[in-house]
């Protein structure tokens, strides 16, 4: 696996786990794991056409 | 106001200063070592959006500081002036170790370290404690991600323009602004943990009610302070940030105090006390990961998380040692 793709994938499933003790703030730990689990598939995707071509 | 709570205000005021000196240095290292400003006037470029960081900001964060680290009736003229003793010693130790750790966790680490020494564990809150903890970790993220966004957003709205260098020309006026912003919100989250530290002292000494806002005076005083040590300086930790994580153009300047700033601005309006430099190597992070995962050096940012590991128990522990001297000699 592309290594930024598993960075941004460690990196949302660390704000993946704050989010049930981030009272009044959860939102932002479940908003930035969802936008790190993106910039994961992102980079995965950018990564593979790298490879193919 | 007798002479211990002046002496106390004027050891927060102090450490304010070493905020200033040793954090500060963060928010104009990109400035720096990107050449947009020379090291003299980028101080004075920071110093200045430091002090003025007051008209535009609540003080949220003081808040905090003075009522959710640890119950108020522990609070003594002690207790925060080992708190703030340990706070200043870790700031100055990882500082001539060249560490670009935080001083806002230091001074959490030590009012904690020294209201556990005169009470035990019961005192701090754990709600309190808690958002600050889930910040420590989701601060640098939060600024990683925001710079990363800026960079990519950058580079696709100027992907077709061929003329690299006027670009640059345009990003290195771009940093102007964007080391403002970053100063903006580095003297509105840390000069307010110092106005959080003399509120709590000036509540707990009955020379404000509980719940009083914050005054005027104390307000200027910390935004002077911090001021003041933005305008010294710090070297060591400059070449640190600036170079050493990841080689940084103008472009990535401007995305890396951008995604800062933001970060700075949103958790200084929740009265979120989080680290600047945190959040800028979030953001210095960012624009390296950006291009590629190996333009980051990651030793050096290691070395770093390891020094925001080790500043809440460092503080802790230093301060914990001094309120037991304040103990012994009182």
């Amino acid at each position: 696996m592309d290594r930024r793709a598993a960075f941004f994938l460690a990196a949302a499933l660390v704000c993946a786990a704050l989010v049930p003790v981030s009272e009044g703030f959860a939102w932002v730990a479940a908003t930035l794991s969802g936008v790190y689990l993106v910039l994961a598939l992102g980079s995965w995707l950018d990564a593979r056409s790298h490879r193919r071509f | 106001m007798d002479f211990a709570v002046i002496f106390v205000i004027a050891v927060a005021l102090g450490f304010d200063y070493v905020n200033g000196f040793h954090d500060a240095a963060n928010s104009i290292a990109t400035v720096v070592s990107t050449r947009v400003l020379t090291p003299r006037i980028a101080v004075v470029w920071a110093a200045f959006f430091n002090f003025v960081a007051f008209l535009v900001f609540g003080t949220a964060v003081a808040s905090t500081i003075a009522n959710d680290v640890v119950v108020q009736s522990v609070l003594s003229i002690g207790v925060v002036f080992a708190g703030l003793i340990g706070a200043i010693a870790w700031d100055l130790i990882t500082f001539w170790l060249g560490l670009p750790t935080s001083s806002s966790h230091a001074l959490v680490g030590g009012i904690a370290g020294a209201a556990v020494a005169k009470a035990g564990f019961g005192v701090l809150i754990t709600e309190g404690l808690r958002k600050i903890g889930v910040f420590i970790v989701l601060s640098p993220l939060l600024g990683l991600a925001v710079g990363l966004l800026i960079t990519l957003a950058i580079y696709w709205v100027f992907h077709r323009n061929r003329n690299i260098e006027r670009l640059n020309r345009g990003f290195r006026r771009g940093q102007l602004v964007s080391a403002a912003a970053f100063s903006l919100g580095h003297g509105a989250n840390d000069a307010q943990k110092t106005m959080g530290v003399i509120l709590a002292l000036l509540i707990a000494t009955g020379h404000l009610a509980p719940g009083s806002s914050t005054p005027v005076w104390v307000v200027l005083s910390a935004h002077t302070a911090i001021a003041l040590g933005t305008l010294t300086g710090g070297w060591r930790i400059v070449k640190t940030m600036g170079s050493k994580i990841t080689r940084l153009q103008p472009v990535g300047g401007v995305a890396a105090e951008s995604g800062a700033a933001i970060t700075l601005f949103a958790t200084s309006i929740g009265g979120i006390p989080v680290s600047t430099t945190h959040t800028i190597t979030g953001g210095i992070v960012g624009v390296g990961a950006a291009r590629r995962l190996s333009a980051v050096r990651w030793g050096v940012a290691g070395r770093v998380v390891w020094a925001w590991v080790l500043t809440i128990p460092g503080a802790f522990a230093v301060a914990w040692l001094t309120m037991q001297a304040v103990d012994l000699l009182s």
